[in-house]
């Protein structure tokens, strides 16, 4: 009888339980497949499209996000900039020493969170794509979805023909392959079709931060000002074609007002990378990358700024080539820096005042005041880390200088003149009577200085391969930067830029 | 009944086998002589009372033997004159004389052989135990009276040493840190090498469930023949704790502890007056002096004064028992504000019924953990820090100078409020049931359950987060549930000499973790702390999160056991394991073992030397296990997340987020897995030392490691793969000896050396190719921002530093560099040892444990930031800086890697046991030191460093909280009857 019970539980116990399910059950994410039917679903979905702008943390290149990077890599490359070594502060491997020797190899690590920047914000766009694509949208409703997300990876390819020329294009999601280069002609085509393909469906109103024809336009435009630096053929009238297509813009009165707390209510900003303290978002932190880490007391009394790691700044002879009369010199700090609850200048740990100047003694070992400090956007007291300004990526000044730079190129200084001077007065500058490249080349300086531009624009103007402080001549092949080795060896059907 | 039925099986057993014993014997007997025969037949127990299944009962002179039965049950037909031996291994052995006159049912109670301390005859292996002297594989046991005792926060430290290749490494001397545990080299490179704990059968479980005082035995499995039934967790090796339960008869048991401890060591800074001396020599003018003299690293510390307080009830009859415990802890730490409060219970019990056929048994372990964490920074701020700045200024508020690095450490540790819980559940009720005479069935069923609670407040005026904040607040909840099921059935049988186990099984585990977390800023006032989240008037969108997902591992396994005459022994098992983890192409995996031992001194050729070598076994084994440790949930999938990723819509002027893909989805991926040979050594010499020599080979393939990957084309530029293979090879050694046994004299001791060398033998596949992947990270250190000290590169260990030989300074004081990088030797020991001794002599007793790590290379990367020219007068530096004559700003070059030998007197005990009236009442009161010294050349403040991991592995880098040395006054009070 015992034996018999006994034996019912054994056979229960064992028998009864043959559970293997192994199916993941999701609670917290969602697989692609069961995401992107709906309006709103779709919304979220290009809206990363637009969020990748600001790009990520990166454990690869430990950057983040990644733009700070590219920012530093473009600025410390050209005329404008430099992240002078103080101490051991700054010295990070020297890649930044490197830049600004034109010393870059497919090693270092701004040149490879470039590359990660773009591509991240290419493959997000093509999963989009591809998930919108399974959606159950009609062809008339995708075709300007699929429009502005064409033209948002347009962008993004710019970026890789100005810096990389020779890189793979993909575009499906779905593929897979280990892509080969295409040539720097291929990329340049590729970036002028998307863009005009996008035209017609994308919207013709002013809206804010959105790819818009405003926008397509002015990236042709950027495209065309350079085409002769990227393949050989000038382009100028192209170029003022395109600019004559923009509308609905214009200067706004205050120059600053374009790198307010509050910007996107310039009316000159054409495109931007919106951030917002509230929205978590981080990456226009640009004045904590320049400051002192005592100018704090210089912003508030208490002291209450974010830290500030005393890195980038301007290369000597740049603040001293702003007149005194140019509202824009107050793009950069200069002089004695002032600690508020004291009244008396801020004294640094050395015992030594902080006064920022605009001669580095030792780019190798510089002072901590050494430097002039960006300066462009908005400081204040109270600001989290999270910065609230949007960051500027194309206004209309640029617009307007564009044009002037293809006329006097194309000969006719007079046609440039009143678009040169629209900005200059409102600088409080002049223009001389013989408007010519130099000056073009030198306003743009003044106007767009930290702006994360100028390394196109010193090659365009063929200044970029001239010695200039702390850097001798530049060979041509580094007008691009090399490939970076560790996508080299993961992908041996790339090859790497010639001269690297 | 049950009982009577079975003794009537064996005694059937018995007769068939004693039919071919009688032949024989009769042979003999009349070649002889005709001896008269009796059946005996009896019970044997163990000290306490409870009976003792596999006595063996040897009737002398002769090859007739039996051994008890589960009931402690013998019988036995003796010639009448002839004397039988009963024996057992941990017990005096007992001989009896048989005469006519003798009962033929006899009770024999054996005594615990006290010379052969610290041996575990019964071993736990994973569904079941067995005799130690018929193990084939390599398991390493430690008994509740060798374990590591003192003041002890994180169970895993009572193993520190004790097993040769486990290494237990404590980077800490905070009480809430933990302890990494590593067993013969690490398999994986990002995977936990934490080996898998099991808990009175329960796998799985956070060790910390169980409370020291609460463990009886701890058994740890080493190689593949003996881990493989854990399948596919079971490469790191799998400790396997059994805890106290109800032992015959009553008995009460008190052991408190209380300790005071101070910090061990310190860096020698240059004090306010050295650096006052130095600018005066200098004659440097600009020098600020604050007009202090503050010992940064002393300000943060304090005595630390600790206790723990244990009571345990136990109870147990022939068909019952239970034991239940109390433990509390309050550890403080040398480090104001730091410390670890754990209060803990336990609770088991067991029940026969159905004479013996039926088993039920219970267990119940809870605790609750309270502790702040600190702020680690507030090191790297001590060392930095001008040593004339006082730490108040003269309003008596905490003194604010300097930029970032150079807060004042105080002000961080004090301005502050960190309150963490952690809650700890474990329970399991079990059913064995005896059928068929030889089957046992086994169903287990428990739950383990986890959760951990957050709660943080930087006030509005507290530097680095709380200033820039406004005050921040921050309430967080995770917890996990493990569910589990269990059921497998035993079969044994004895057959003469044969004996056969074999074992099937099947389990099912549940795991869900979830949990949210909420966090602001912007406070009015500081006054609600982080008890009103809402009066935060600033907010983000990631401020409030929560999470949940799951997992299921589903498992069958096997395994047979065939030994002949205890000289031969046969030993396989297989395992399969499904996990909702694993790829959608790689769900099951199947991890088979096998493994031989033959114990050579039961061989007839072997009694000319019993005298002298009363034991020896080899054991050859071979398996394959698996690690999944490194997947986490949902990594083969293709998944959209949202949070963090937040876009801007201008038509209504509002951000919303977005969703994304998360990763580059792997549906190949799958576990680690490890195979291993192993062969071992058992031997008892001169009856007084026993040991084990092990030699092993492992070779781990489809290593885990997220691998940069081409982008384009994929998503993002990493994925988490199975490509890279290493292997560990390495030798053990452990002796337990008694050295001297005299009437009131006694020295026991024991040994643990190990040698492991480890290489990476492959990082690419075709798919992935790698050359060299960069570790031991020195990114955020000044100026080293994406820089790497070490390299993960095929032909080398894990953390091998990579870098510029030094060949030292040349006249400027510059570092003279080698041209090229190249290997700087590596953070792996290439041997660790563990010692221990115990002296007696009449009611007082002396303890001495100590282990040491050999050979492995540390990166003092506090000295290569600390020895900088740039720093004077601003910050401080070494007192040995001044005579360095370094001009050079940091560099990492082998000048910084420094040998981290050490040994390290762990603890010393000295104990008395009062004589007592009552004999049921035992008193001992003790005095114990901890970490009394450190023997070393390392010139930083501890070279036991983290060797886990591939951050930071062998590197010093500033967060380390000082270890204590400890002095303590204990008492253990056992009343019992």
């Amino acid at each position: 009888m015992k034996l018999k019970i006994t034996a019912a539980i054994i056979t229960s116990l064992l028998f009864n339980i043959s559970c293997t399910d192994l199916n993941e059950e999701l609670y917290d994410k969602v697989k692609d497949e069961n995401f992107g039917s709906t309006a709103k679903e779709i919304d979220a979905l290009v809206g990363g499209a637009y969020s990748s702008l600001r790009g990520f943390g990166d454990p690869i290149s430990n950057s983040y996000p990644t733009c700070e990077y590219v920012f530093f890599l473009n600025e410390v490359s050209s005329d404008e900039a430099t992240i002078p070594t103080r101490g051991t502060d700054w010295y990070d491997g020297g890649q930044y020493q490197d830049a600004q020797k034109h010393n870059l190899n497919a090693d270092n690590r701004m040149v490879l969170s470039a590359w990660r920047y773009c591509y991240t914000g290419i493959a997000k766009i093509n999963s989009i794509i591809y998930q919108i694509d399974k959606s159950g949208l009609t062809e008339a409703d995708k075709a300007p979805i699929y429009a502005e997300l064409k033209g948002l990876r347009a962008y993004y390819y710019y970026l890789l023909l100005d810096m990389f020329g020779n890189v793979p294009i993909v575009t499906n999601f779905e593929d897979q392959g280990l892509p080969s280069n295409s040539t720097r002609q291929e990329v340049y085509n590729f970036v002028e079709n998307e863009l005009k393909d996008a035209l017609p469906h994308l919207s013709s109103n002013v809206t804010y931060s959105k790819l818009t024809k405003n926008v397509a336009y002015s990236l042709l435009a950027r495209l065309y000002l350079n085409s002769e630096a990227y393949v050989g053929t000038a382009r100028w009238q192209d170029c003022i074609n395109m600019c004559q297509q923009i509308s609905g813009y214009s200067l706004s009165t205050d120059f600053f007002a374009n790198f307010a707390t509050e910007n996107q209510t310039s009316s000159e900003i054409i495109f931007s990378i919106p951030y917002d303290s509230k929205a978590g978002t981080v990456g226009n932190y640009l004045s904590s990358m320049s400051l002192h880490y005592l100018q704090r007391y210089a912003i508030s009394a208490t002291g209450n700024y974010p830290w500030s790691g005393n890195g980038i700044c301007a290369q000597p002879g740049v603040f001293s080539s702003f007149l005194d009369t140019d509202k824009r010199k107050n793009s950069m700090l200069a002089g004695d820096q002032i600690n508020l609850a004291t009244g008396a200048v801020i004294v640094m740990d050395s015992g030594l005042p902080l006064t920022y100047t605009e001669e580095i003694g030792n780019f190798a070992n510089a002072k901590q005041n050494e430097g002039v400090r960006l300066h462009k956007y908005e400081v204040k007291e109270g600001e989290t880390w999270e910065r609230d300004h949007d960051w500027v990526l194309i206004r209309y000044a640029e617009i307007l200088m564009m044009q002037a730079e293809c006329y006097v190129r194309l000969g006719s200084s007079g046609t440039a003149m009143p678009f040169v001077e629209q900005v200059t007065a409102r600088a409080g500058t002049s223009v001389p009577a013989d408007l010519d490249l130099a000056f073009i080349d030198q306003e743009l300086l003044r106007e767009f200085l930290f702006e994360g531009r100028r390394r196109t624009d010193n090659i365009r103007f063929g200044t970029y391969f001239q010695p200039w402080w702390e850097k001798g001549s530049t060979e041509n092949y580094k007008a691009i930067f090399p490939i970076p080795n560790s996508v080299l060896t993961t992908n041996q059907n790339l090859v790497q830029n010639p001269g690297y | 009944m049950y009982s009577k039925n079975k003794t009537k099986d064996l005694r059937q057993i018995w007769r068939a086998q004693s039919r071919v014993f009688f032949i024989f014997l009769f042979l003999i007997a009349a070649a002889v002589n005709a001896q008269e025969k009796k059946l005996v037949s009896g019970t044997v127990y163990d000290n306490s009372g409870m009976v003792l299944t596999g006595a063996s009962i040897l009737e002398v002179g002769t090859q007739n033997w039996s051994s008890t039965d589960d009931d402690g049950k013998f019988i036995l037909e003796v010639s009448i004159g002839n004397s039988i031996v009963i024996s057992y291994i941990g017990s005096v052995t007992q001989t009896l004389v048989i005469s006519a006159a003798t009962n033929s049912e006899i009770d024999v109670r054996l005594v615990d052989d006290v010379n052969m301390l610290n041996v575990v005859e019964i071993v736990s292996i994973g569904y079941g135990t067995m005799k130690k002297s018929d193990l084939t594989g390599a398991i390493s046991s430690v008994s509740a009276n060798n374990l590591v005792k003192g003041v002890i926060s994180s169970t895993q430290q009572v193993l520190q040493g004790k097993v040769a290749g486990l290494t237990v490494v404590r980077d800490s001397g905070d009480p809430s840190a933990g302890a990494s545990v590593r067993l013969r080299g690490g398999t994986s490179l990002t995977a936990s090498n934490n080996p898998l704990v099991v808990v009175d059968g329960i796998a799985g479980v956070d060790i910390n469930i169980v409370q020291p005082s609460d463990i009886e035995t701890i058994d740890v499995l080493k190689d593949a023949s003996a881990t493989a039934i854990y399948g596919s967790r079971g490469a790191n090796g799998v400790i396997i704790i059994t805890t106290k339960s109800g032992t015959k008869g009553v008995s009460v048991v008190y052991n408190g502890l209380s300790s005071i401890g101070k910090a061990s060591n310190h860096l020698d800074m240059l004090s306010a007056n050295q650096w006052r001396g130095y600018v005066r020599d200098g004659n440097l003018l600009d020098a600020i002096d604050y007009g202090g003299n503050t010992n940064w690293q002393k300000e943060l510390e304090q005595t630390s004064l600790s206790q723990t307080h244990t009571l345990s009830i136990s109870s147990g009859k022939n068909d019952s028992g239970f034991r239940s415990s109390l433990s509390y802890l309050d550890n403080q730490g040398i480090i104001k504000n730091s410390g670890l409060k754990r209060l803990s219970a336990n609770l088991n019990a067991y029940q026969f019924v159905l004479d013996k056929a039926v088993k039920f048994d219970m267990g119940l372990f809870a605790n609750i953990d309270k502790w702040s964490p600190m702020d680690y920074r507030i090191f790297e701020r001590a060392f930095n820090l001008n040593p004339t700045i006082p730490v108040y200024d003269t309003n008596g508020d905490f003194t604010s100078v300097g930029g970032t690095l150079y807060e004042n450490p105080v002000e961080i540790l004090t301005n502050r409020t960190v309150d963490n819980q952690r809650h700890r559940l474990l329970g399991y009720f079990k059913t064995e049931v005896k059928f068929l005479k030889n089957f046992k069935a086994v169903a287990n069923a428990s739950l383990e359950h986890n959760a951990t609670k957050g709660s943080t407040y930087k006030p509005s005026f507290a530097v680095l987060e709380g200033r820039t904040e406004d005050g921040y607040a921050q309430k967080t909840y995770g917890e996990y549930t493990s569910s589990q099921i269990e059921t497998y059935l035993n079969y044994d049988k004895i057959l003469g000499k044969n004996k056969i186990n074999g074992m099937v099984g099947y389990s099912y585990l549940e795991n869900i973790y979830e949990g949210f977390g909420a966090q602001r800023s912007g406070f009015v006032t500081d006054l609600f702390s982080y008890n009103n989240l809402g009066a935060g008037y600033n907010y983000r969108l990631g401020d409030v999160y929560s999470y949940k997902g799951k997992s299921n591992l589903a498992s069958f396994y096997a395994r047979a056991n065939y030994s002949y005459d205890s000289r031969y022994m046969v030993t396989a098992t297989i395992r399969k394991d499904g996990s909702s983890r694993f790829g959608e192409n790689n769900k099951w995996g199947v991890f088979p073992s096998a493994s031989v031992a033959w114990r050579i001194s039961n061989e007839d050729f072997m009694s000319s030397s019993a005298d002298w070598l009363s034991n020896l076994k080899i054991r050859v084994g071979y398996g394959v296990t698996g690690n999944q440790d490194g997947i986490g949930e949902y990594k083969s999938l293709s998944i959209l997340g949202v949070g963090g990723d937040s876009y801007y819509d201008p038509a209504t002027d509002s951000w919303s987020l977005a969703y994304s893909p998360k990763q580059n989805p792997n549906p190949d991926l799958k576990w680690e897995s490890t195979e291993q040979i192993n062969i071992g050594l058992d031997f008892s010499l001169f009856k007084n030392i026993n040991g084990s020599i092990e030699w092993y080979s492992k070779y781990t393939k489809d290593l885990l490691y997220t691998y940069e990957v081409p982008q384009p084309p994929y998503f993002v530029g990493t994925m988490l793969a199975n490509v890279g293979e290493l292997s560990n090879q390495g030798l053990e050694l452990t002796l337990n000896s008694t050295i001297i046994k005299r009437d009131k004299f006694s020295w026991d001791a024991n040994l643990t050396m190990a040698h492991n060398t480890q290489k990476i033998e492959k990082l690419s596949n075709p798919a992935y190719d790698t050359d060299v992947i960069f570790s031991g990270s020195l990114h955020g250190l000044s100026g080293m921002s994406n820089q790497y000290s070490q390299i993960i590169a095929e032909g080398y260990p894990v953390g091998t530093f990579w870098g510029y030989e030094s060949s030292g300074l040349d006249d400027n004081g510059a570092f003279i560099l080698g041209s090229e990088k190249k290997a700087l030797g590596n953070v792996q020991p290439d041997l660790t040892l563990g010692v221990g001794m115990n002296f007696t002599y009449g009611d007082f007793d002396l303890g001495i444990t100590g282990y040491g790590m050999f050979g492995q290379e540390v990166l003092n990367a506090t000295n290569m930031m600390l020895y900088d020219p740039n720093r004077l007068t601003s910050y401080n530096v070494p007192d040995a800086f001044l005579n360095s004559n370094i001009s050079s700003a940091p560099t990492f070059s082998s000048y910084w890697i420094e040998d981290g030998s050490f040994f390290r007197i762990q603890t010393v005990s000295f104990g008395y046991s009062l004589p007592m009236k009552l004999k049921e009442t035992k008193l001992r009161v003790f005095f114990l030191g901890e970490n009394l010294a450190v023997f070393t050349k390392y010139t930083g403040v501890d070279p036991e460093i983290n060797l886990t991991g591939l951050d930071n592995p062998g590197m010093d880098r500033f967060n380390n909280y000082p270890r204590p040395t400890t002095f303590s006054v204990g008492l253990n009070l056992t009343l019992s009857n």
